[in-house]
């Protein structure tokens, strides 16, 4: 139909523009000229976690459609207990509301999103140490896993649901069309964690882990990430409890996946990376 | 939600402690003080989850909640709110009877006494459905129900009366309000839009093509409607009562001997003609029906459908002969979750020939057992083999039917739309049935609203996951209509748009805070009659409602059966609210909680384990 078509084609063409621009400006000619070999090298080296990332995002998408009923049956219902804990949080964010924070979180939230998650994947497939890509991808799994897991598990509606007295589902009122697109209807019931948090939050810390990779990529994932963790609570999507835990998934993660990377290296006691590339610490 | 200790481990600490003690205490005597002791319960604090479905659902039924909650907490009750989906809910109040309060709209509504009788009669507490969800049994409301069957005119009305007041009192169920349904649609291709009859089949089946419009009369012509309600996609089982809403779907498919007329009478559909004659007290309706009916399949027809089909609503287990209300009840029977006050209208009913059926019916005046033909009839050849238990069981205490679980895809009716296909939680499409009589016979049939076939080919029902989306997809011709309702909130946006028409009316169907009176301290009517001082019905049109909505003390508001005592003038009638302005009075909601036998302790309302 066309309006899902609509916002398909507006958010292929957004994202593709800053890719090319942040190819341009974050990745540079450098590492361009040389992208055909190493980009060979890393995904040869690495095509097992992209089945794997591959292979949990198709669980994601079966369980998703069939585990909502699951989900009733055995899942904890946690609505009221999220709301005990927070209250109404998210509606005196929401009462700061003005249009163009809703543009432009909204905006975040549809087109920073996707460029977020998928410029990285651009960018360090590019970068001649093979770990960043390795590690982005394996925590994008365990994201994506834990996931889906917590979503049969638990039972939760947003607050623009819980309270649609005092939350507005903002995105969806001024942009009504999106809805086609983020959300299927009978999912509304997944809501903890928000992997949108979670998933934003782990470009963020790779981010700041191999910034010395790329140095204007750290400040541009921050901004960006932080944008979507606050967008979901602004738009009335998530609670703040779905933040928090979504947040405490991406640390999860991302220190998973390091270690599941450290161990690959010590088996395989490959070369790294030509040397003089450090990874931060973090 | 706090949850009260259950009895049975409370009974067992008790026992514990007396046993504890008892060795020491049995020399000095005391067996009986300690048991006198123990034989007193404690007390903890009143405790009441409140449940409705979420907003994308439904825009008013959790803000009701909401609202139940907080003034419910100001009177020192722990209450609660748990959104659940329409599905979770209906099955958990009308199969599985477990909950404890819950707000959402009656299905069907109440246009005449009679349909009080399913939701209240006593006889149905321990069945399952549409049928006394809510186990009441009061014995002069079983009364006043039997005789309103059966008494005629001023004494039908006075019965009538009687019966709405005493449920007033009792509250098994507090009707709130009778929403006005605000719909969008899209004069472009489609005209006749009547507001009142779109939640109803007849609505859709009177539209016309737009003659201005851009495509060619003869053309192939969809409508696309537009649901925020995904069950129409996944079940159209017309038995299934937890995929059920206002049913619009299944008029399409299903049709019924008779429809109900604006006033109130039953006319014929299925039927061509019917005579009605009366021995001893006990009405028995010849139906003719119209010459060659098929089903969507191509089959035929006949009385022998008809039969089965009231065999069946009555019980959908077994290969039950053509006595639907055999005088024992039997422990395996299942009756049909929805239509139960009808079936109930039936005492037997036979095929004399194939084009004709005969009813006899339970005492009863003809025009209320005229009521059960309007019951969906369904193809023997289809449901006969589905009179088994059912392999997967939905329903929690007894063997559930195939009849009743099964999903029904491709449905079989006779109705004047016939199935295509469906994509579960997606989409719906429909397609006119041109062997219907409506499509068949020359528009000389002045009996029926309907004059001809449906003006579309198709009918496409897309689901989207809110109101709001909804709207805005027949603002952008997307779609043509909404067939849920948006709600208040979305009004404004259909007034602003171009070519797309506001339908408002007033729905009879309302919205009631249904309790379940199986538990304490809700099974006491004096507390419910108390809490239900504690509701701001009023304030609830006005906040919630927007005002799209009429506030009522009984179900039968706005029919000509509402008593002058209910009539709602400016405040509830006979419960008004302790307090004014959606502000419940403390003090007030205490003293009359205390004048009903509850004690507070810390501004926490009390009562027995």
């Amino acid at each position: 139909m066309s309006a899902i078509v609509d916002v398909l084609s507006s958010l292929t063409a957004v994202v593709l523009a800053l890719h090319v621009l942040a190819v341009l400006g974050i990745v540079g000619r450098d590492k361009l000229s040389l992208a055909r070999t190493t980009v060979r090298r890393n995904v040869t080296r690495s095509w097992g976690v992209f089945v794997v990332l591959a292979v949990v995002l198709a669980l994601n998408k079966i369980v998703r459609d069939v585990g909502v009923e699951i989900s009733w049956l055995i899942g904890a219902r946690i609505t009221g207990f999220i709301y005990a804990i927070e209250g109404t949080f998210v509606a005196s964010v929401q009462s700061l509301a003005t249009p163009e924070l809703t543009w432009y979180f909204g905006w975040m939230y549809v087109y920073g999103y996707v460029f977020l998650l998928t410029f990285p994947v651009v960018a360090y497939a590019v970068e001649p140490d093979w770990r960043p890509l390795r590690e982005l991808l394996v925590a994008y799994a365990l994201n994506y896993g834990v996931g889906v897991v917590c979503y049969v598990f638990f039972v939760a509606y947003g607050p623009r649901n819980f309270m649609p007295e005092l939350v507005e589902s903002l995105l969806y009122v001024h942009w009504p069309d999106v809805q086609t697109l983020t959300s299927r209807v009978n999912r509304n019931t997944n809501v903890f964690p928000s992997l949108h948090t979670s998933l934003s939050v782990t470009v963020a810390l790779l981010a700041r882990r191999h910034r010395s990779a790329y140095p204007r990529w750290f400040p541009v994932a921050v901004l960006v990430a932080a944008s979507i963790a606050i967008a979901t609570v602004y738009l009335g999507i998530h609670w703040l409890t779905d933040v928090v835990a979504g947040v405490g998934l991406a640390v999860g993660s991302v220190a998973f996946a390091r270690r599941y990377v450290e161990r690959d290296l010590l088996e395989e006691n490959e070369p790294v990376a030509p040397p003089g590339r450090t990874v931060d610490d973090d | 939600m706090v949850q009260s200790p259950e009895p049975s481990s409370l009974k067992r600490r008790e026992l514990l402690g007396v046993a504890g003690t008892a060795g020491l205490a049995a020399t000095s005597g005391c067996m009986r003080r300690l048991r006198s002791i123990t034989g007193w319960q404690s007390r903890s604090q009143v405790s009441m989850g409140i449940r409705a479905v979420p907003a994308d659902a439904d825009p008013y039924a959790f803000r009701i909640a909401r609202s139940l909650a907080e003034w419910f907490q100001a009177a020192g009750i722990d209450a609660s709110v748990e959104p659940l989906s329409e599905e979770q809910l209906l099955r958990s109040v009308l199969l599985d009877h477990d909950f404890e309060v819950f707000v959402g709209q009656l299905s069907p509504g109440v246009q005449d006494p009679d349909g009080l009788y399913q939701l209240l009669h006593s006889r149905y507490v321990d069945e399952a459905g549409w049928q006394n969800p809510f186990g009441y049994a009061n014995l002069s409301v079983d009364e006043d129900l039997e005789a309103q069957r059966t008494e005629k005119d001023d004494a039908r009305r006075e019965v009538a009366s009687s019966l709405q007041e005493t449920l007033a009192r009792t509250q098994p169920f507090s009707t709130v309000a009778f929403p006005e349904d605000a719909r969008a649609a899209r004069r472009t291709r489609f005209a006749n839009w009547s507001a009142g009859a779109l939640d109803s089949s007849f609505g859709y089946l009177q539209l016309e093509r737009a003659t201005d419009g851009e495509e060619d009369a003869a053309a192939e012509s969809t409508l696309r409607g537009i649901v925020t309600d995904t069950r129409v996609t996944e079940n159209l089982n017309p038995l299934s009562v937890e995929f059920r809403r206002s049913g619009v779907m299944m008029d399409f498919l299903y049709d019924a001997l008779g429809y109900v007329t604006e006033d109130g009478n039953v006319e014929p559909w299925l039927a061509d003609a019917w005579t009605f004659s009366v021995t001893e007290a006990n009405p028995t309706a010849t139906v003719s029906l119209r010459d060659g009916l098929t089903w969507h399949d191509g089959e035929a027809l006949t009385a022998r459908d008809v039969a089965f089909t009231f065999s069946l609503l009555d019980d959908t287990n077994g290969s039950a002969g053509e006595n639907p209300q055999s005088a024992e009840p039997e422990p395996d029977r299942v009756p049909a979750p929805r239509f139960r006050g009808l079936s109930s209208l039936v005492d037997r009913v036979y095929a004399k020939d194939p084009e004709t059926v005969v009813f006899e019916f339970v005492e009863s005046a003809p025009n209320v057992a005229a009521s059960a033909l309007t019951a969906p009839v369904l193809p023997e050849h289809v449901w006969a083999e589905r009179r088994t238990e059912a392999s997967v069981s939905g329903v929690e205490f007894g063997p559930a039917t195939e009849a009743i679980v099964t999903d029904n895809v491709p449905p079989i009716g006779s109705g004047p739309l016939q199935f295509v296909r469906n994509n579960p939680g997606e989409t719906l499409v429909l397609e006119r049935f041109e062997d219907h009589f409506l499509t068949r016979e020359d528009a000389t049939d002045a009996q029926t609203p309907v004059q001809g076939g449906p003006a579309f080919d198709r009918l496409e029902v897309r689901v989207v996951a809110s109101n709001a989306t909804a709207t805005q997809f027949v603002v952008d011709d997307e779609a043509d209509v909404t067939m849920t309702s948006v709600g208040a909130k979305n009004v404004p946006q259909i007034g602003r748009a171009d070519d797309a028409e506001l339908l408002v009316s007033r729905s009879n169907i309302p919205y009631v805070v249904g309790y379940n009176v199986r538990r304490p301290p809700l099974s006491n009517s004096r507390f419910r009659n108390t809490l239900v001082h504690l509701i701001d019905k009023a304030a609830i049109v006005d906040q919630v409602f927007d005002g799209y909505a009429d506030p009522a003390a009984s179900a039968l508001a706005g029919t000509e059966w509402l008593p002058d005592s209910l009539e709602w003038n400016g405040e509830n009638p006979v419960t008004p609210f302790l307090g004014a302005d959606g502000e419940v009075n403390v003090e007030r909601a205490r003293a009359a909680f205390r004048d009903a036998g509850f004690m507070y302790e810390d501004g926490e309302l009390l009562h027995n384990d």
